[in-house]
């Protein structure tokens, strides 16, 4: 295979596994800290997609929209949090996965609703390539990758360096150890849902310019947002992250091997990891808490 | 059943797990500066006592109050503020944490970042401090568990069989920090150990069977073949 | 007399079905008759095994292909089709049934839906020789004629897939009677117990799986029959969760849940699209209302107070219902 192809297969790899990454975070996030599958996540994403678009589209500025479709997504997952999930955090995971489930599709109708059902496209906010190993890149391809790369360290230091985070790595070993210590696990739920609607928001967003935004697009990806999760082990960041750019990748290189691996492969990739590691490369053995 | 200054008083108290009951009309209270041990068989209902206390639990029916402020429906955690704390027996600690985030976070939920009377007591803790708490043994974890809860000088602490399956001189230790702990915070103590339940405690409720079988005060009666009836 | 009153619900639940017929367009009856069968296994692995699966799509395309390929390729007579489908179902679900019912059931409903996309890729792209891709393989006119019960005119379909579905719910209801239908709730509910009970807690979802994804193939292969005509969109991963939705829509674990659920659904769908062009709003807020209202879904929530009724109803002038229930 010659190198050019290599590289530009590469660096599409990458960017779409920042995308991954961005748009599962929340899911494992969720499912570490309350235990529960947030399948609302992947409207998120695409409510981002859809706020980038009528914002780029009305003030001419992309990463405006950006920023929107994050606050839109955390916004809306609060909401969320806040009418449902506090019901059902109780409940076992088949009970969040289905009313997540309920909450996605309900939405796909909104985003129906108020856009229609025709695929719109986005403008990319940075036409310009740069040259790798005589290979042109586009930039926002690379800029996608380095938010992705901000955004995990950024994660990393919230996690490992306040307080809040602490609490939120301690909820994930044992949440009524930190509520018994006198902690409101309810308002670190609410912040987790928070930041994780926005992350998905803010996938979307970055995701949109490479696509072209459309109803469907949250259940396009339903598939392989479940794969990662599953690969990397719910509930792990550092698993969701490995998991998102190693799928990124198999797509990625895949499609230039033979066109129809680009979407097989993972699977087949998730089923033999599935052998071999039952709960994923990082993934807790708990059930329940 | 006297006291608007007890830190605790559990009237006529009834829990189920689904249709299992658990206790029957248990009656229970805690003065200030009191050392009350619970002991019984295996299942008698102590560990249920505790966590109904500290709010993991609803009661289905009866009162539990703490100076006149009603427990009942509150949440965990809010009870936890209030000052009760509950070390329960599972010798968990948040085992990817550090033992100083360990302590941090009992330091953020309490307000009180103070930490010498913590490693006054336990000054092995001290040198822990950098370490994952996964990597420490069953006593230096028990010793953060508890390090964990004083923090803010909470007004009851409930201690869920704290030396169980420690080495006696971990125990021994413990003993003397319960002692010196009562100056300030009344504690109730779930123990199978009779010497040292003996050796500490102000009463003795002994419970079988989701029920309360007998009340022992003063140091006469509280001894280990007075207990020895109930297990 | 224990036999009647065993039987009783089932005959008066599929006289009804047959009164579809005069309500409703062939078409529409024909699609409630398959889609129930379709979602009747998924019924059974989330309320009696508590396995809930986004892939029951992956099986019905088994089914549904496995007879393709036999109409398209080798012979013409319908019923070997159905035959062929059903057991190539069994063939798969016992070759994937090993791994993943030993996974937990968060996994297992994933690795279900990624089963789903592998078949609708090698459908769509990898087999494209044989499966003509998007366009999908269309045998209409190769399906023979057959003496009794012509499977190729719809109004004789119809009576065919009310007679399966009868046997499939009697089937269903004798598993509910057994000792292995509580063995399956047992699985559910506390799988520790029925270990130390000394079941074989594997064995007993292994078998649950293969029965209920046979009977999804079962009735991708009456699909292939009854539109003459299979594509990849079958198994497409946006329509992974149908089979769910109306699980929940007729009520988890009930036995005419999926009936129910199906008339719900496929009614909604033709309706509302009409009208509102946006059924998916009302089918999803729908779901989360069932979830959050307590889970039991129409048919959950209807039987109790059906059987209320019954009960009093009958009492006063004491004529047919006690007649049916009391010899």
């Amino acid at each position: 295979m010659d190198i050019q192809l290599l590289t530009s297969g590469i660096t599409f790899g990458l960017s779409l596994g920042s995308i991954f990454f961005l748009m599962t975070i929340g899911l494992s996030l969720c499912f570490g800290l309350m235990r529960v599958i947030s399948l609302d996540q992947l409207l998120y994403y695409s409510v981002g997609g859809y706020i980038t678009y009528s914002v780029s589209l009305l003030i001419g500025n992309l990463w405006l929209g950006v920023l929107a479709g994050m606050a839109v997504g955390g916004i809306l997952g609060f909401a969320v949090e806040r009418l449902v999930f506090m019901r059902i955090y109780e409940r076992d995971i088949t009970f969040s996965m289905i009313t997540s489930f309920g909450i996605l599709i309900g939405g796909v109708g909104v985003i129906k609703f108020f856009w229609g059902l025709v695929p719109r496209p986005v403008p990319v906010p940075i036409d310009s390539q740069i040259d790798i190993l005589g290979t042109d890149i586009p930039v926002y391809r690379l800029v996608v990758v380095a938010i992705a790369l901000l955004v995990y360290g950024g994660i990393w230091l919230f996690l490992n360096r306040t307080i809040i985070g602490k609490a939120i790595r301690a909820g994930i070993e044992d949440v009524e150890h930190v509520e018994g210590l006198g902690i409101n696990v309810y308002r670190l739920f609410s912040i987790t849902f928070i930041m994780a609607g926005a992350l998905s928001g803010l996938a979307g967003g970055l995701h949109a310019p490479l696509i072209m935004v459309d109803p469907q697009m949250g259940l396009e990806v339903l598939a392989f947002a479940f794969m990662i999760v599953i690969i990397g082990g719910l509930g792990s960041i550092k698993g969701t992250l490995i998991s998102s750019f190693l799928v990124g990748q198999v797509v990625s290189l895949g499609s230039l091997v033979y066109a129809p691996l680009a979407q097989m492969a993972p699977f087949v990739l998730m089923l033999l990891i599935l052998l071999l590691k039952p709960t994923g490369l990082y993934g807790s053995p708990l059930l329940k808490r | 059943m006297s006291g608007g200054d007890d830190i605790l008083t559990v009237s006529a108290l009834n829990v189920a797990y689904g249709e299992s009951k658990a206790l029957f009309d248990v009656n229970f209270r805690v003065g200030p500066n009191e050392i009350v041990a619970c002991v019984g068989r295996n299942g008698a209902g102590k560990s249920t006592l505790l966590k109904c206390i500290a709010g993991f639990l609803k009661p289905a029916s009866g009162s539990i109050m703490s100076n006149a402020t009603s427990l009942v429906g509150i949440a965990a955690y809010a009870i936890a503020g209030m000052g009760i704390k509950y070390v329960p027996q599972d010798k968990k600690v948040f085992s990817d944490l550090t033992v100083r985030e360990n302590l941090e976070l009992g330091s953020y939920a309490s307000k009180d970042y103070d930490w010498t009377q913590v490693t006054e007591y336990f000054p092995k803790l001290k040198v822990l401090m950098d370490r994952k708490a996964g990597f420490l043994s069953g006593g230096e974890r028990q010793m953060l568990m508890i390090g964990r809860a004083i923090l803010g000088r909470p007004k009851l602490l409930l201690v869920d069989e704290p030396t169980e399956g420690l080495a006696p001189s971990i125990v021994g230790q413990l003993r003397e920090v319960f002692r010196d702990l009562s100056k300030g915070t009344a504690l109730v103590i779930v123990e199978q150990n009779l010497p040292l339940v003996c050796a500490i405690a102000n009463r003795v409720y002994a419970l079988n069977e989701g029920r309360i079988m007998a009340e022992l005060a003063g140091h006469e009666s509280i001894k280990p073949e007075n207990c020895e009836r109930y297990l | 007399m224990n036999v009647l009153r065993w039987w009783w619900s089932l005959v008066l639940t599929f006289a009804l079905l047959a009164l579809l017929r005069v309500f409703v367009p062939l078409p529409f009856a024909n699609e409630i008759m398959i889609f129930s069968i379709y979602t009747v296994g998924c019924n059974f692995l989330l309320g009696r095994v508590g396995f809930i699966s986004f892939g029951q799509p992956a099986y019905l395309a088994v089914g549904a292909y496995a007879a393709a390929f036999y109409f398209y390729y080798f012979g013409t007579n319908p019923y070997v089709g159905i035959l062929i489908g059903v057991v190539a179902g069994i063939g798969v679900s016992l070759a994937v049934g090993p791994l993943f019912v030993r996974l937990r059931s968060d996994y297992f409903a994933l690795v279900n839906l990624a089963l789903a996309v592998i078949i609708y890729y090698f459908m769509q792209k990898v087999l494209v020789d044989i499966t003509h891709g998007d366009n999908g393989l269309w045998f209409l006119t190769n399906l023979s004629s057959t003496p009794v019960l012509d499977l190729t005119r719809p109004d004789e379909f119809f009576v065919f897939a009310l007679l399966v579905g009868f046997v499939v719910w009697a089937f269903y209801k004798y598993l509910d009677d057994t000792i292995y239908g509580a063995c399956c709730l047992g699985s559910k509910i506390n799988e520790d117990k029925l270990k130390f009970l000394g079941y074989n807690n594997y064995s007993i979802r292994l078998v649950a799986f293969v029965i209920a994804n046979t009977t999804t193939a079962l009735a991708g292969a009456m699909y292939a029959v009854y539109l003459g005509f299979v594509s990849p969109e079958i198994t497409s991963p946006t329509r992974a969760a149908d089979p769910v939705i109306v699980t929940i829509l007729g009520g988890v674990g009930t036995l005419y849940g999926p009936i129910v659920g199906a008339i719900a659904y496929t009614g909604m769908k033709d309706v509302l699209s009409k009208v509102l062009g946006n059924w998916e709003l009302v089918i999803g807020f729908l779901l989360v209302f069932i979830m959050l209202a307590g889970e039991k879904g129409i048919w959950g929530t209807l039987e109790p107070l059906l059987l209320k009724a019954f009960r009093r109803a009958p009492a006063p002038g004491a004529a047919g219902e006690s007649k049916v229930g009391g010899r």
